[in-house]
């Protein structure tokens, strides 16, 4: 068994011939090889079928690999800030309480989500729901197919914040956080043009309906937005 | 047929198939020092730790039944039945709260070495069940921590600087292995095609091209920890920052290889990372991304710069053997 010490990890592209070869037998490395070959597959099959734009070749070579790309946690896009980085998003939410009292709240809360981390996994709820949630100028049409995405998403956040909280009702609201270029930065500090506003879309009143929590939960008729 | 056989051999020269064969065999199973591999399973199990107590700190509202999202909601968001979690078995506030508590113990366990074999496979199996419990509240820091967590899995990440290696001196256990190879190649290469992935998806966005993407992240105020809006008067720097940024990110692969650039590329890597982790409040995204970096180090840079440490484990190893 060679057991000489290897100077590098193999990092270079010319590798010197003399340096410790595999104590594996032909028969492991080729069992290992095969599993290296599915494996990296898993790895590099996921963002090339998604997110979108995406090859129908890809799709299809996603499909055997799903079991071991949702076991290991692979199916990543790795699409970090792309294709444009974007304005941020929070839900606000006000909470009617059984005394008749109201409560209000924040979904990231700046002030009250401590550590960072812990504010950033609250962050991710609005920004993830905010890509389901189509602006309120886009067609009714859009608007209306994209519910049946969004809304069961929206009513188990609703029915969280009702259980935490021992409210009877709550109303959401999407909030796009304006987000200026440079230039109108500038102007606006100059004292020239104000800035954009940010755009506030409605997503729904929810209740706790009868004596079962949450698996009533419904939107009450006529306050379902959209 | 024997050109296809993966054994040992001289280079058959002439032969493209079996020049090949012996260039995927010395990549992948040639042994290597388990060092570089130990040094990711402390900075990952370090994060994992962190990032287990985040959890654990609000585990109802993340893995029980009246959490953020209802179990039966999951599909909605992961591929099921394929993205298991164990929180998916146990509803209640209290069993969500032990099982984090469980997989947070796993990541003090794997941080300091201590039954690493056992620690490694609970703590990735606790990364996994959390994010795929809770997909509303993933981001790209589990993406890396998930790659870190398998190779760590996979490989002899206990041999070097742990305390399994002070309890059970084994002169041969920090020798060259190919499971320590295997693991940070890895690495490496999932490295490699996260790097790559996210720059060709950023060239889908005209921000990017325009070189005032990094503008639309400093300006974010959800994002945003450090204020960078001076950056508005200073267009040249956004767009050089930009630039830098994706032509970095989409080299990155094929330039970190070898020698001449490799250590441009890692040296990048730093202020990329940590860059992003300061201004964008997403510091233990950056530490993972700069950990699975370290990767590329060759082990011995981190034999020299660990001297100190290693010599100390090894006078208390030779002096319990």
């Amino acid at each position: 068994m060679n057991r000489g010490r290897v100077e590098d990890t193999g990092m270079t592209s010319v590798r010197p011939r003399t340096v410790s070869r595999s104590s594996w037998p032909p028969a492991v490395r080729m069992a290992v090889s095969l599993m290296l070959v599915v494996y990296l597959a898993a790895v590099i099959v996921p963002p090339l079928a998604g997110p979108p734009p995406a090859s129908d070749l890809a799709m299809a070579a996603l499909q055997p690999l799903r079991p071991l790309v949702g076991a290991l946690f692979l199916g990543h896009g790795y699409r970090f800030f792309a294709p444009n980085p974007g304005p941020g998003h929070s839900i606000q939410w006000t909470m009617k309480m059984a005394d008749g009292s109201t409560r209000q709240g924040s979904i990231p809360d700046r002030d009250a989500d401590w550590p960072r981390l812990l504010y950033h996994r609250r962050f991710m709820i609005s920004e993830k729901i905010a890509a389901f949630v189509p602006p309120p100028d886009a067609p009714a049409d859009v608007r209306q197919q994209s519910r049946g995405e969004w809304q069961p998403v929206v009513k188990d956040v609703a029915g969280h914040l009702l259980h935490r909280y021992g409210g009877a009702q709550v109303t959401l609201q999407m909030t796009e956080h304006y987000l200026p270029d440079p230039e109108e930065l500038i102007r606006s500090e100059q004292g020239g043009a104000e800035q954009g506003t940010d755009t506030v879309t409605p997503l729904g009143t929810y209740a706790l309906a009868g004596a079962q929590p949450l698996t009533g939960l419904v939107p009450p008729a006529g306050t379902a937005n959209r | 047929m024997s050109d296809l056989t993966l054994a040992d051999a001289p280079p058959r020269r002439g032969s493209w198939l079996g020049d090949w064969l012996d260039a995927w065999n010395t990549f992948w199973f040639t042994p290597a020092d388990p060092l570089p591999l130990a040094v990711v399973r402390i900075f990952a199990g370090a994060l994992l730790t962190w990032a287990s107590f985040v959890w654990w700190l609000d585990a109802e509202a993340f893995f029980s039944h009246d959490g953020w999202q209802r179990p039966e909601n999951v599909w909605r968001m992961n591929d099921q039945p394929w993205q298991w979690s164990w929180y998916f078995a146990a509803g209640s506030a209290g069993m969500a709260r032990v099982l984090a508590g469980i997989t947070l113990a796993a990541a003090v366990m794997l941080t300091l070495g201590i039954a690493t074999p056992l620690a490694a496979v609970v703590s990735l199996a606790g990364l996994i069940s959390a994010v795929n419990r809770a997909p509303l509240n993933v981001f790209g820091l589990d993406d890396t921590l998930g790659m870190l967590l398998l190779a760590v899995a996979v490989g002899p990440a206990g041999a070097v600087l742990s305390v399994d290696r002070l309890l059970a001196p084994d002169i041969a256990a920090d020798r060259p292995s190919v499971r320590a190879n295997l693991a940070i190649r890895l690495i490496q290469v999932h490295l490699c095609v996260i790097y790559l992935f996210s720059g060709l998806g950023k060239l889908l966005g005209a921000s990017w091209w325009e070189g005032t993407a990094l503008w639309g992240a400093a300006a974010n105020v959800q994002y945003r920890t450090l204020d960078l809006t001076w950056l508005a008067s200073h267009p040249w720097i956004i767009n050089a920052l930009t630039l830098s940024t994706l032509w970095w990110e989409i080299a990155y692969a094929g330039l970190v290889w070898p020698r001449l650039t490799r250590r441009l590329f890692l040296a990048v890597a730093v202020p990329v990372h940590l860059g992003i982790g300061l201004t964008m409040g997403m510091m233990e995204f950056g530490l993972a991304m700069l950990t699975a970096n370290m990767a590329f180090v060759p082990a011995p840079v981190l034999r020299r710069l660990l001297r100190p440490l290693l010599g100390r484990f090894a006078g208390t190893a030779s002096h319990r053997a």
